[in-house]
């Protein structure tokens, strides 16, 4: 059934639609999703209970304390919120609970900023959470949906990422899935452990050296499972839906000689510009990252290595070192016998569009420079105030 | 996606689990300081006169179950639906709560509760029985002079501590004032009359129509104590001139309710003819019945009261009642003197002013010089107060008795008890019950362990610092365990208790209509009596809301038959328990721990 939904609305649906038991969540600026889904727990259409908490370190444990004992959890937070849930999000992944999150891509203050910008979960990279960055409100819905069965199969959290008023705050036609086709695709949640008063038993306690590392190991094997877990889950998906979205998608990259990089809501405005420049014979493609946390190597060297410059449009920046895309891409390639150039661009900080001149400056640039140089090129920027 | 399918992806999950339990931790040896579960003292109960249990009380009442609230009333006075109507409540001006938002409608949930447990029949009424039981049978015989509230106070808890009990009263029915002085709209008859059934069926022997007086030869009848409940029943004259032209206001309630029974329905009482202004002299209680009463009976009563509003015995709600109901009030009028005329009665005003308080704290008013003033009214009704018949004040003074809070006793071959309106100090029906008790529970004492026992044996029964007994300390049942100290607003977790307004019941008052006598005070219905009673934070007491369990961090709250324990293997002694407990009924610090 078709709907005009907001992308917060799409996610609240997934989230209904899986028949989640427990989420907790505190309103911060950006979540529609909570407030939908306190709604829904309210007039009984979401047979869960919603749990109101004083701050997001405390919604993350609340939902770690569910997810222990053995439901289907969830949350959503945004930038400050997000960061607050820090201590915590190490804490999911370390107890291998499968916890979905809503993240919407919000800039961290001060200056006080309420829009688009991705450094807040990309900050959260080493928290061992499987990040997926979502294009669209139907991508949304179907990633949520997708990541609970992720999530329960590898047990790792995984945080579904949103951009900040392009996606969160806009309104499209959603096609809303029947429970029985979700049903279908999602069982019941199954835990492979729980905490149980009819066998006790201590979960996550001191664990020293001798254990410790094989505990880390554990993770990062699960975390190398999940490019094959996510195939599986797509096709299933696919099979029933009849879309399908894969941790990259590449767009015209083949016989690309530029290839543009990015993640989110941008990768639509570059799909629009890909087509205009294909139109004028310009050699352009496009590979637009979904998944962040694992990584996906092997997906990514596919696509780009053929080309003979890849330019990553970061919506973040790690100060000191660039956009984050673009170091994790060239470390992807760096090894590789053959590879093209990475260009790093960071652009739309904040909320600032992202327009297709915008891309386009960064293609002809890309297109024009003779070398990649040592740091990220910041474009559409006014030097002299930055300067001041 | 099946099942299967989920669990063929070889995921490695390595993480750190024990099947060892972690009760080998004992985290209670951790511990230097213990929680403890301490019911206090509520200062509701504290003020109750008759020393009710009121967040039990209420707690009970606010899980519907009104039997055993009521029985729990029951353990310490005879009349709770009498109270539950005529009772000043001194319980609501204590209410902690009251510094929240608003203070429990105690009386009127003691009303509702007392008409729910009849209304849940049998039950409820074997319930109470057993609640109440006679104790085993003394051989003691003891006589009760009078069967106002006292009275059968007084006979009540005796027969309940095993004892023989006849009341002697003069009037052909009982209920002393609560039959004759108090007017049918604010205690129906039939509800009176249920309650002293029911003291009846407890083997109390109520003989009407035989008054006696100390000369009757009790001790050769076998009689060991005599409790003289005969209240007050000789009205004070204005001592004016003319004063012999005012009517006797308690004589004319009286002769309402007589007449009101003769007719099967209110008829026109004291010879004053319907429509006219008629003059009611005095400021407490009485005044504003007779007043109440004579504008039921198509009259319009003008009250004169010689200090302000403000200074009048009467309870404020009565007064303000009165006024609502169309009832005049002249405030700072002294009648100076009565005088027949042709139009009726003159009754001549000095005019008063308030001056210095007094030791009792109400402002003394002094004559305003040459300024006087006339009213010419159908009738004067006095209504300035009472005395007891001189021979019980000359006894109760006897050389040799004990002066209690609320009685005197006399001990001796025939032991003698002052009760009531002649022994307190606040003329009210609830000190009256007090009254009555305090005397039982003191004959008891007599009884069993001499007179050099009662004043130590009474104050370990005492509620808080006030004066009010409990039969249930003095029985030695739960409530003993409780600690003494009165638990105020600031020792509470307030932010446990949302704020909300008092419940009014939403039925309106019946309108005011000559000849009807219909109950004044509408009363609640059963969704706000639940909503009411769960407005009582359960002052000091613990009512198993479970917040300690909650949130113990060590799992250590045992969940008994009958409360709670602390696990002390488990307890560290962190205090969430005592910080978390919303009414104040847990400790820091003492070694005992069950509740």
């Amino acid at each position: 059934m078709k709907k005009v939904l907001e992308g917060s609305q799409a996610v609240a649906h997934a989230v209904q639609l899986a028949r989640t038991k427990v989420i907790s969540a505190y309103p911060i600026t950006q979540t529609h999703i909570v407030e939908e889904l306190a709604k829904f727990c309210a007039d009984g259409t979401l047979d869960g209970q919603f749990i109101c908490v004083e701050s997001e370190h405390s919604a993350m444990a609340s939902v770690i304390g569910a997810s222990s004992g053995g439901v289907r959890t969830f949350t959503a937070s945004s930038s400050h919120g997000l960061a607050l849930m820090h201590e915590m999000l190490h804490w999911a992944s370390g107890a291998r609970l499968p916890i979905v999150m809503a993240e919407v891509n919000r800039a961290l203050g001060p200056g006080w900023n309420l829009w688009m910008d991705q450094t807040d979960s990309l900050a959260q990279r080493d928290t061992g959470w499987i990040q997926l960055y979502c294009e669209d409100g139907q991508e949304a819905l179907d990633t949520t949906l997708e990541a609970f069965l992720l999530a329960e199969i590898v047990n790792l959290p995984v945080m579904v990422v949103l951009d900040a008023f392009f996606l969160s705050h806009t309104y499209e036609p959603i096609d809303l899935p029947e429970q029985e086709e979700v049903d279908r695709f999602l069982p019941p949640f199954s835990p492979k452990f729980m905490l149980d008063t009819e066998h006790p038993c201590g979960m996550h306690e001191m664990s020293q050296p001798p254990v410790y590392m094989e505990m880390r190991k554990s993770i990062q094997a699960a975390m190398e499972t999940v490019p094959e877990v996510l195939a599986k889950v797509d096709a299933d998906f696919a099979s029933i839906f009849g879309r399908h979205y894969g941790p990259v998608e590449a767009i015209d990259c083949d016989d690309a000689d530029v290839i543009l990089v990015m993640a989110g809501t941008t990768a639509s405005t570059c799909r629009e510009l890909v087509r205009e420049l294909r139109a004028k014979g310009e050699k352009v493609g496009l590979l637009k990252l979904r998944m962040f946390r694992p990584f996906p190597v092997a997906a990514i060297r596919e696509s780009l290595a053929k080309a003979k410059k890849v330019a990553v449009v970061d919506r973040n920046n790690s100060a000191g070192a660039g956009g984050i895309f673009a170091q994790e891409i060239r470390s992807a390639l760096c090894n590789c016998a053959r590879r093209p150039e990475v260009y790093s661009y960071v652009a739309g900080l904040g909320g600032r569009d992202i327009t297709t001149k915008t891309l386009e400056g960064i293609y002809r640039m890309t297109l024009e420079a003779a070398e990649p140089g040592l740091e990220s090129r910041w474009v559409e920027i006014d030097e002299e105030l930055a300067r001041s | 996606m099946t099942r299967a399918e989920m669990d063929s992806f070889k995921v490695p999950l390595f993480f750190s689990r024990s099947n060892t339990s972690t009760e080998a931790n004992r985290t209670g040896n951790w511990c230097f300081v213990r929680p403890s579960y301490r019911d206090r003292t509520a200062p509701c109960s504290e003020a109750c006169p008759c020393g009710t249990d009121i967040p039990r009380v209420e707690t009970l009442a606010s899980k519907g179950l009104y039997a055993e609230a009521w029985q729990t009333i029951l353990m310490e006075n005879p009349l709770p639906a009498t109270c539950g109507r005529v009772c000043f409540h001194p319980c609501e001006k204590a209410c902690n709560r009251g510094e929240l938002d608003e203070a429990i409608s105690v009386n009127a949930l003691e009303r509702f509760i007392s008409e729910a447990a009849q209304a849940a029949g049998a039950g409820a009424a074997s319930g109470a029985a057993a609640a109440i039981v006679r104790g085993k049978a003394s051989g003691k015989k003891v006589a009760v002079i009078g069967s106002g509230p006292a009275g059968l106070s007084a006979a009540y808890f005796l027969a309940r501590l095993g004892h023989g009990c006849e009341i002697f009263e003069s009037a052909d029915e009982a209920g002393g004032l609560l039959r004759w002085g108090i007017p049918e709209y604010r205690l129906p008859g039939p509800i009176l009359a249920r309650e002293i059934k029911a003291l009846e069926d407890l083997g109390v022997k109520i003989r009407c129509g035989e008054g006696r007086d100390l000369s009757w030869p009790f001790k050769d009848k076998g009689y060991a104590a005599v409790v003289v409940a005969c209240g007050q029943a000789r009205a004070m004259g204005l001592g004016v001139p003319g004063e012999e032209l005012a009517k006797d206001g308690l004589e004319f309630l009286r002769e309402t309710r007589r007449d009101a029974r003769a007719a099967g329905g209110a008829a026109a009482a004291g010879g004053a003819s319907s429509g006219g202004k008629v003059a009611v002299i005095g400021g407490g209680n009485s005044a504003i019945d007779v007043a109440r009463t004579l504008i039921r009976l198509g009259m319009k009563p003008l009250i004169v009261y010689r200090r302000r509003r403000e200074d009048m015995p009467a309870f404020a709600h009565e007064i303000e009642r009165a006024l609502a109901e169309g009832v005049e009030l002249m405030e700072l009028k002294a009648p100076l003197s009565l005088a027949r005329d042709a139009k009726g009665i003159r009754l001549s005003l000095q005019e008063m002013k308030s001056g210095e308080p007094g030791p009792d704290g109400r402002r003394r008013v002094e004559a305003v010089k040459g300024a006087t003033s006339e009213v010419v009214v159908a009738a004067v009704y006095a209504a300035i107060g009472a005395e007891a018949e001189a021979p019980w004040e000359t006894a109760m003074k006897a050389a040799g008795a004990l002066a209690l809070a609320r009685s005197r006793l006399l001990p001796g071959p025939l032991a003698l008890a002052f009760t009531g309106d002649l022994a307190t100090k606040d003329k009210s029906v609830s000190d009256a019950i007090a009254s009555g008790k305090e005397a039982a529970l003191a004959l008891d004492v007599l009884f069993r362990e001499g007179a050099g026992a009662v004043e130590a044996r009474l104050a370990a029964c005492r509620i808080g610092a006030g004066p009010s007994l409990s039969m249930e300390l003095y029985l030695g049942g739960e409530r003993s365990k409780r600690d003494g100290k009165v638990v105020r607003v600031d020792d509470l977790n307030t932010a446990y208790f949302p704020r909300t307004a008092r419940m009014v019941p939403h039925i309106a008052r019946p309108a005011v209509a000559p000849g009807s006598f219909v109950e004044a005070e509408p009363g609640f219905d059963a969704a706000e009596a639940l909503a009411e009673a769960g407005r009582c934070m359960s002052c000091a007491t613990c009512n198993d809301c479970d917040n300690c369990r909650t949130f113990c961090p060590e799992v250590a709250v045992k969940v008994l038959d009958d409360g709670r324990d602390i696990n002390a293997d488990y307890c560290k002694g962190c205090g969430v328990c005592v910080e978390e407990c919303p009414r104040g009924a847990m400790v820091m610090g003492a070694e005992e721990t069950k509740r």
